[in-house]
C-alpha cells in the first residue's frame, strides 16, 4: 500500500497526451481538501499502471476497459471498481465505411476487409471482432488489416483509428472499426461531408474505471468517489476539467458493461498480463 | 480532409497550444469552426490569403476565462489612465512620454478630466491614476484631483520635487482620503537616480516623500531600474522601509522601452493587458504607450464607454490568441 498516515490517495494514469498533466492537476486541486487529498503519477504504459497497482505504489489506477479487465484477472477478482465517466457507461464502437457503400450491418461486413485500431484497444480491436462474431460473423475467415500505432496507450490517443479511417479513404480497406468518441468528434461523417457513413454500430459497453485493490479501505477510498461524484458540470473551474477529460459527470461503475469484453479476451486468447 | 489533420494533430496539444492548419475552401473553414465548437477547441484566428484559401490557427482547449487569471483590479477597465499634461520640469532620459520642461504640455483640461471620470464611474472603473508630465506643473491640480478622489480612489503620479510655495499649498489642498501619491525614487543613493533625471533630484524626490508623509498623504515609492545599472535592490527596499513606506507600496519596474528610452523591455502594446489611457490626444491601450499609434483606440476622447467597451472586446479576442504572451508591465 501507499498509504502513509497523512499521505495523499495516489492516483496513476496513462500519460497518453501532453493534456494529462492540466488534467490530473486540475483533479487534484479540486481534492484539496484533508478528507480526500490526493495526487497522481504518470504511466507510459497500461500495462506498467496495472502492475503498480498490484504493487501498492499507487492507491487507484485510471484504467482503461482492457485494463480494468486484465487488473480483475491478475489479481482473481480481487480489486474495486469505483466510478467511471458518463460516457464510459454507454461506449460503443462504430463501424464506417465510405459515403455510398450502402452497406449496413455486421453481414455486410462480414465479406469486407476490416481496418482495425491497436491490437490493445478494446473499443477499436478487440471488442468489434467480439460482436461481429456474437452477430454471426466468421470473423477467422475476414480480411484484416491492423494499424497497431499506438500499442500501451489502449487506444486512448485515437491515432489508430484515424489511420484506420484513412486506409478506408484511400481505398486500402473497406470498413474501419472506431470508437464511439472518435466517430462523434467527426460529426458522425457530418464534418466529412460525402466522405463516409456509419455501418453498423455495436451495443453499448463500459470503458474507462478508477480501480483500486479490495485491500483499501472503505475510509480511504469513499470520501475520495464521493468528493469525485460531486464535481458539477454547471461549476466553470470543474467543467473545464470534465471537457478535457471527455464526460459530463463522474458515475457510479457499470460492471455489467464488462461482459462482453471478458468473453473477447477468453475468445481471442488475450494475454492477461502485458 | 482538413478535420482528419485536425484529429489528429489538436488531439495531441497541450492545452493553450496552438497549430496551424490549411484550408482550402470556404466550407473547409466552416468545418473547422465546426469542429471546434463540437469538440471544445478554438479557432484562434484566420488568415484567408485569396477569398477561399489560407490557413487557420487553432488552439488545444478553451480559451480560459481571464477573470480567473487576471486580479479584478487589473482586468481591463478596472483602472483609467489620465495624462493630465505633457510637460515636465525634468528630462528624463528614459521617459516613456518623452515629457521635459520643451515639451507641449497637450492639457487634458479639467472640464474634460471632470465628464471622463463622471462616465468612468458610470461604467465601472474601480481606480484613477493622474499621470504626467510632472502634473504639479498645473496651477489646478488640487482641483483636478479632488474631483476625482470625490468619485474613485486615485492615484496622482509625481516626482515629488516641488512641494514647496505654490506646490505645497496645492498638496496640502488635496485630500487625503482616497488619494494615493506615487513619487518616483529609482535607487537608494543620488547618483544612478540623478544620472537619468537630472542632478539634485534624488535629494528632492527623498524631501518631497518626507513632507508628502509628514503631511498626512498616503505614499507609494515607484523605481523604475535600468538593465546597465546595479538595481542594488535589498538597499533600495532599506531606503524606502526607513522611510516608513509598506512593501506592498514598493513598486520597483524596468524601463520601457518607449518615448524618449534608448533601452528597456520591448513589447507590443497589444501583448499588454490594457490599461486604458486617456490624453488630450486620444485613448490609449496603455499608459507606457500613449505616443505609439499602434496602441491609439480613438482620437475621440468623449463619450468614453465606446472606448473602454472597444478595449474590453479586444482584449477578449486577444486572449484567446495570445493568453500566453500577454503581461503585465505594472506602472502602478
Amino acid at each position: 500500500m501507499s498509504q502513509l498516515i497523512g499521505a495523499p490517495l495516489l492516483v496513476g494514469a496513462v500519460a497518453y497526451t501532453p493534456n494529462v498533466v492540466p488534467i490530473w492537476e486540475g483533479i487534484r486541486d479540486y481534492f484539496d481538501e484533508p478528507a480526500s487529498a490526493m495526487d497522481f503519477v504518470l504511466f507510459s504504459n497500461y500495462g506498467r499502471l496495472v502492475d503498480a497497482l498490484q504493487a501498492g505504489m499507487i492507491d487507484i489506477a485510471w484504467n482503461t476497459n482492457l485494463a480494468y479487465a486484465r487488473a480483475v484477472l491478475q489479481t482473481d477478482g480481487h480489486v474495486r471498481a469505483l466510478a467511471m465517466r458518463d460516457t464510459d457507461a454507454a461506449f460503443s464502437t462504430v463501424f464506417v465505411a465510405a459515403a455510398g457503400s450502402g452497406w449496413s450491418g455486421p453481414g455486410d461486413i462480414a465479406t469486407r476487409r476490416l481496418a482495425l485500431g491497436s491490437a490493445d484497444s478494446a473499443h477499436a480491436a478487440i471488442l468489434p471482432l467480439h460482436y461481429l462474431r456474437t452477430a454471426g460473423v466468421d470473423v477467422d475467415q475476414m480480411q484484416l488489416r491492423r494499424f497497431d500505432s499506438d500499442i500501451g496507450k489502449h487506444g486512448d490517443t485515437g491515432r489508430s483509428e484515424l489511420d484506420a479511417i484513412d486506409a478506408v479513404l484511400a481505398g486500402d480497406a473497406d470498413v474501419a472499426a472506431v470508437g464511439i468518441t472518435v466517430w462523434e468528434n467527426l460529426g458522425r461523417g457530418d464534418l466529412m461531408p460525402g466522405m463516409l457513413e456509419q455501418v453498423w454500430q455495436t451495443e453499448t459497453y463500459s470503458h474507462c474505471m478508477f480501480t483500486a485493490l479490495d485491500t483499501l479501505p472503505e475510509s480511504v477510498y469513499a470520501p475520495w468517489v464521493a468528493k469525485l461524484l460531486a464535481m458539477d458540470w454547471e461549476v466553470p473551474a470543474h467543467r473545464r476539467i470534465l471537457e478535457l477529460e471527455g464526460l459530463t459527470e463522474w458515475v457510479e461503475p457499470h460492471l455489467e458493461g464488462y461482459t462482453g469484453l471478458f468473453e473477447a479476451i477468453e475468445e481471442q486468447g488475450v494475454d492477461a498480463r502485458w | 480532409m482538413v478535420v482528419m489533420a485536425l484529429m489528429r494533430t489538436v488531439e495531441q496539444l497541450a492545452e493553450g497550444d496552438t497549430a496551424e492548419f490549411a484550408v482550402a475552401s470556404a466550407s473547409d473553414l466552416e468545418l473547422v469552426r465546426r469542429w471546434c465548437e463540437k469538440t471544445g477547441n478554438t479557432l484562434v484566428s484566420t488568415l484567408m490569403v485569396e477569398q477561399d484559401s489560407g490557413h487557420v490557427t487553432v488552439g488545444r482547449g478553451r480559451p480560459r476565462n481571464p477573470a480567473s487569471m487576471i486580479p479584478a483590479d487589473r482586468m481591463p477597465g478596472a483602472r483609467l489612465w489620465l495624462y493630465t499634461n505633457f510637460h515636465c520640469n525634468l528630462a528624463c532620459d528614459y521617459c516613456c512620454v518623452a515629457s521635459s520642461p520643451k515639451t507641449d504640455p497637450r492639457l487634458l483640461g479639467i472640464d474634460a478630466i471632470q465628464t471622463l471620470v463622471a462616465e468612468a464611474a458610470a461604467w465601472g472603473v474601480r481606480e484613477l491614476y493622474l499621470t504626467g508630465g510632472e502634473p504639479f506643473l498645473l496651477p489646478n491640480i488640487d482641483m483636478i484631483v479632488r474631483a476625482c478622489a470625490d468619485r474613485l480612489p486615485t492615484t496622482l503620479l509625481t516626482n515629488g520635487m516641488l512641494f514647496r510655495g505654490q506646490g505645497l499649498r496645492k498638496l496640502r489642498a488635496m485630500p487625503r482620503e482616497g488619494l494615493t501619491l506615487q513619487i518616483s525614487v529609482d535607487s537608494p543613493t543620488a547618483d544612478v537616480h540623478d544620472s537619468h533625471r537630472g542632478a539634485g533630484s534624488w535629494k528632492r524626490a527623498l524631501d518631497g516623500i518626507r513632507v508628502a508623509l509628514a503631511e498626512g498623504f498616503i505614499v507609494r515609492v515607484a523605481a523604475t531600474i535600468s538593465a546597465h545599472d546595479d538595481p542594488a535592490l535589498d538597499e533600495l527596499h532599506a531606503l524606502f522601509d526607513g522611510l516608513g513606506i509598506p512593501r506592498a507600496d514598493q513598486v520597483i519596474r524596468p524601463i520601457a522601452h518607449q518615448g524618449v528610452a534608448e533601452e528597456g523591455v520591448a513589447f507590443s502594446s497589444k501583448s499588454l493587458i490594457p490599461e486604458v489611457t486617456v490624453t488630450a490626444e486620444g485613448v490609449y491601450w496603455h499608459p507606457v504607450a500613449a505616443l505609439d499609434e499602434d496602441a491609439l483606440v480613438s482620437r475621440q476622447i468623449l463619450p468614453l464607454a465606446p472606448s473602454l467597451d472597444r478595449v474590453s472586446e479586444l482584449f477578449i479576442q486577444q486572449w484567446s490568441s495570445v493568453t500566453a504572451a500577454t503581461s503585465m508591465f505594472a506602472c502602478a
